[in-house]
């Protein structure tokens, strides 16, 4: 009896039932529109300009704030350019900055948190007191602060933006190195004779790295946004840059005598690309997350 | 073998998954037992030999890339095929109860154990009312021995051995036919362990003919104290099914493999089975032990069936152990 | 001789885990320390070990008193002691293959010759193969994982052996091969022993003899009370 039952299980025949099809394709569906807007948007960056050869600049007074048409599919302007070739060559310089100024932040972040956390001791406590006494500051007033020092361009931003956003990064790092630094496996180490220099570089900062580049891609939207803030309020780039920021800003007035467009697709050239990258970073969180893994394994 | 019905009764069942590459874990392959009224069934082997895996297939737990096939029936009610609906409503809690692992992290660290007490009674049994609540939870707590001074902490307040009886008070609410032990000592000392099994054991014998429980462990002490039946379990397969007084006793156990791990007990010969146990994902054709086993031969390139209460073509028989002893 | 004079211990300034606890283990000697979980036993093998600088109390190791912990000792008197812990997953660099957890104390004390030939030694003594070692740490056993930790405690050759709760979370048959290796060693190179655990069956079948640990505190409640 038992016998033929053994065989049975291993029969190719034997029906098996699948679990947990379910609650995977939603995660699969938000994972795959976040990495299809992502790519769409280094698209549009990367590749249409140089392909493209229109002239984002060109005035043409007699078309000027045009609602969207087949010939000009975001609207022109106040002045008559494109709206599209403007808001892509806008996202091309936020991106640009979001990007220097995300990895600046982390650099510094990581180091700063990296040595608070596994030095310990007063340096520690010293650390963390700046850290605290930045971020008491409002980020937007500090940013504002710094930028009003140095002339308009795109390096005070990065400057501006990096200043302010290092402090969450040191806090995720100092807090994942403490967390190791308590595990049996530090403490292994350290009876195998490693040196202190070891145990930071051999088995802390890999443990961190991960985390410290998932803060760093979080950042880039978040770094935008900042961007675009300082901008609207006239203090971010030159207004003759086509940044995000300046094309709202350029365009409240014609928001007011109801031309919309003007508005609404640098604000959405905005949120969708955040959005996306905050997706995919959230996938990527979830993969990291050392628990699914060992769901995974038995 | 007593004619009582059983409460749990599994039929074939297996378990793969699915890895990445194409690779498949026969993790639980085609097992077949019963957990009777009023009785405690010790389902005992090595970490990573599948009997998680098991416990985790019965609750309706498994991973997102797991295959199960074969049955197990609760009342009626097939455990495998049950969709989550039926499993959170009618099932956990109430027609199965757990006793976890770490009560430590199956406790909200934020609530009292009161609070959670009262809102268990009130989501399995009819009761409501704050009066009536009240004194059911102090009920499901002195039912599981749990000081009832104590109710009014916090998960962290608590040592192990009361945060594992407030884990029980919990699975106990239910009142559930079948109560589910997944390796409810790990971690604990002696003394804990003892107090543990004991108080799982009091449950069971107090529910009269009506509760049955399925203890998984390695702590094989815990399994000889609590157990009227012990499955060994070994590389994803139940090798031997016994009754715990002559497997812990004489005659011992038949199949090798449980032989062996009786035997590297420090109370017993201290010696190590030799080898290790083979990878679930790659199993050999034949019997999975053989490689590690003194009595394999030829015969043993062919799997061996779960015949009676042994899976081995070469058993000890209950005479030759007599016969030695003598 | 690992000799631990009246140590007080523990992690925050005025509430140490125990005070004035002592303990001696002779060279060759294996001692059991005996006690429930979460009474500080743990704390005393790591003061013991170097890990965990007590706030009073002395170390005296092979004749000298420590006076420094962690990575403020010298090398020579950290690698004297191979740790194992009760947690394989967590005292396993996540990160390293196998072949590199055993052989990352050679690599860290600069004794990179040879060390190939060194891990495939102690990699058969503990029982693990060669498809073992290329993986990481998730993809083993707990058990599997645990011969990797003892196999890296021993690499260095140690005089003294920490064992904190070394077989708690593994079946029977893996704590006595572990235990045999262990012992194996220990008549091999003459080292001595601190084994702690809450399972007495075992400890008095393993050590030679068996500390409780509400002995060790209990009479230094006594000698405080005789004060």
């Amino acid at each position: 009896m038992a016998e033929t039952a053994a065989e049975k299980a291993e029969r190719p025949g034997t029906a098996w039932r699948s679990y947990g099809a379910k609650h995977r394709s939603t995660r699969t569906l938000r994972l795959r529109t976040s990495a299809a807007l992502v790519a769409l948007t280094v698209l549009a960056v990367l590749v249409v300009p140089p392909l493209v050869q229109l002239d984002q600049q060109a005035v043409d007074l007699a078309a000027k704030l045009r609602p969207p048409s087949p010939e000009h599919p975001f609207g022109t302007d106040d002045v008559g350019r494109d709206l599209l070739l403007r808001c892509v060559y806008g996202l091309r310089v936020s991106l640009l900055v979001g990007v220097a100024a995300a990895l600046t932040a982390t650099v510094v972040g990581t180091a700063v948190g990296a040595a608070a956390g596994a030095l310990g001791g007063w340096v520690d406590r010293a650390v963390m007191r700046v850290v605290d006494a930045f971020s008491s500051v409002p980020h937007l007033l500090l940013g504002i602060f710094i930028v009003a020092m140095f002339r308009p361009g795109v390096w005070p931003v990065v400057v501006s933006v990096a200043l302010t956003h290092w402090l969450s990064t040191a806090r995720i790092v100092r807090a994942e190195v403490l967390s190791l630094r308590s595990r049996p496996f530090i403490d292994a180490a350290v009876s195998g004779g490693a040196s202190r220099w070891r145990v930071a570089v051999r088995h802390l900062l890999p443990g961190v790295l991960p985390q410290a580049a998932l803060a760093a891609v979080l950042m880039v939207p978040h770094a935008m946004w900042h961007e675009s803030a300082l901008s609207f309020l006239g203090l971010g780039l030159p207004t003759h840059m086509a940044s995000l920021g300046n094309l709202i800003q350029s365009a409240r007035g014609s928001l007011l005598a109801g031309q919309w467009w003007p508005t609404l697709f640098p604000g959405l050239f905005i949120i969708v690309p955040t959005l996306a990258v905050a997706g995919l970073a959230g996938a990527w969180r979830e993969r990291i997350n050392p628990r699914r893994r060992s769901e995974l394994m038995l | 073998m007593t004619e009582r019905a059983p409460v749990l009764s599994v039929r074939g069942l297996s378990v793969r998954f699915l890895m990445p590459g194409g690779r498949r874990v026969a993790a639980v392959t085609d097992a077949h037992f019963e957990v009777r009224a009023g009785e405690c069934l010790a389902l005992i082997g090595e970490s990573g030999c599948g009997k998680s895996v098991l416990a985790s297939a019965l609750l309706g737990l498994l991973p997102g890339n797991a295959q199960t096939a074969g049955s197990a029936l609760l009342g009626d009610l097939d455990l495998l095929t049950a969709d989550e609906r039926t499993l959170a409503r009618t099932v956990r809690g109430r027609l199965a109860g757990l006793v976890p692992q770490s009560p430590a992290a199956h406790l909200t660290p934020v609530r009292t154990i009161r609070s959670q007490l009262q809102e268990t009674v009130a989501a399995l049994t009819p009761t409501r009312g704050r009066a009536a609540l009240r004194s059911a939870a102090e009920a499901a707590a002195e039912r599981a021995a749990f000081p009832v001074d104590h109710l009014d902490r916090h998960p962290h307040e608590l040592s192990g051995g009361l945060a594992q009886r407030a884990a029980t008070a919990l699975a106990l609410v239910g009142d559930a036919p079948l109560l589910l032990a997944d390796e409810p000592t790990t971690g604990l000392d002696r003394d804990l362990v003892d107090r543990t099994v004991d108080e799982l054991r009091r449950h069971v014998d107090a529910g009269g003919e009506g509760r049955a429980l399925l203890m998984i462990t390695h702590d094989l002490a815990a399994a000889e104290r609590i157990a009227d039946r012990v499955a060994v379990m070994y590389a994803g397969r139940i090798v031997e099914l016994a009754d715990a007084a002559a497997f812990f006793g004489t005659p011992g156990p038949r199949h090798p493999y449980s032989r062996g791990l009786l035997q590297a007990l420090p109370d017993r010969a201290f010696t190590p089975i030799p080898g290790l146990p083979p990878e679930l994902g790659a199993l050999p054709d034949g019997c999975a032990f053989a490689p590690r086993c003194d009595r394999a031969n030829d015969a043993c390139a062919v799997l061996p069936p779960l015949s009676g209460t042994v899976a081995c073509h070469h058993p000890h028989a209950a005479l030759t152990e007599a016969a030695d002893r003598a | 001789m690992l000799d631990l004079r009246a140590i007080t211990a523990g992690y925050t300034r005025n509430a140490p885990v125990f005070r004035d606890v002592s303990l001696t283990v002779a060279p060759g000697e294996a001692v059991g320390l005996l006690g429930p979980s979460g009474c500080g036993k743990s704390t005393l093998a790591r003061v013991a070990a170097l890990l965990h600088r007590p706030e009073s109390g002395t170390l005296v190791l092979d004749g000298e008193p420590v006076r420094r912990w962690r990575h403020r000792a010298p090398r020579a008197q950290r690698t004297a002691f191979g740790v194992v812990f009760q947690q394989p997953r967590l005292s396993a660099d996540p990160r390293l293959r196998l072949t590199d957890l055993i052989a990352e104390p050679l690599r860290a004390t600069g004794r990179r010759e040879g060390s190939a030939d060194r891990v495939a030694e102690l990699a058969a003594t503990v029982g693990l193969t060669a498809d073992l070692l290329g993986r990481r740490p998730h993809e083993v056993s707990d058990g599997q994982l645990q011969r990797a930790c003892l196999a890296r405690a021993l690499v260095l050759r140690p005089r003294w052996l920490v064992c904190d709760e070394m077989t708690a979370m593994l079946d029977a048959s893996t704590t006595a091969a572990l235990v045999r290796v262990v012992e194996d060693y220990r008549a091999a190179t003459g080292a001595g022993l601190l084994a702690v655990g809450h399972d007495r069956t075992l400890l008095d079948r393993w050590c030679d003899r068996t500390v409780d640990w509400t002995a060790l505190t209990g009479t230094a409640l006594a000698a405080e009370a005789a004060r």
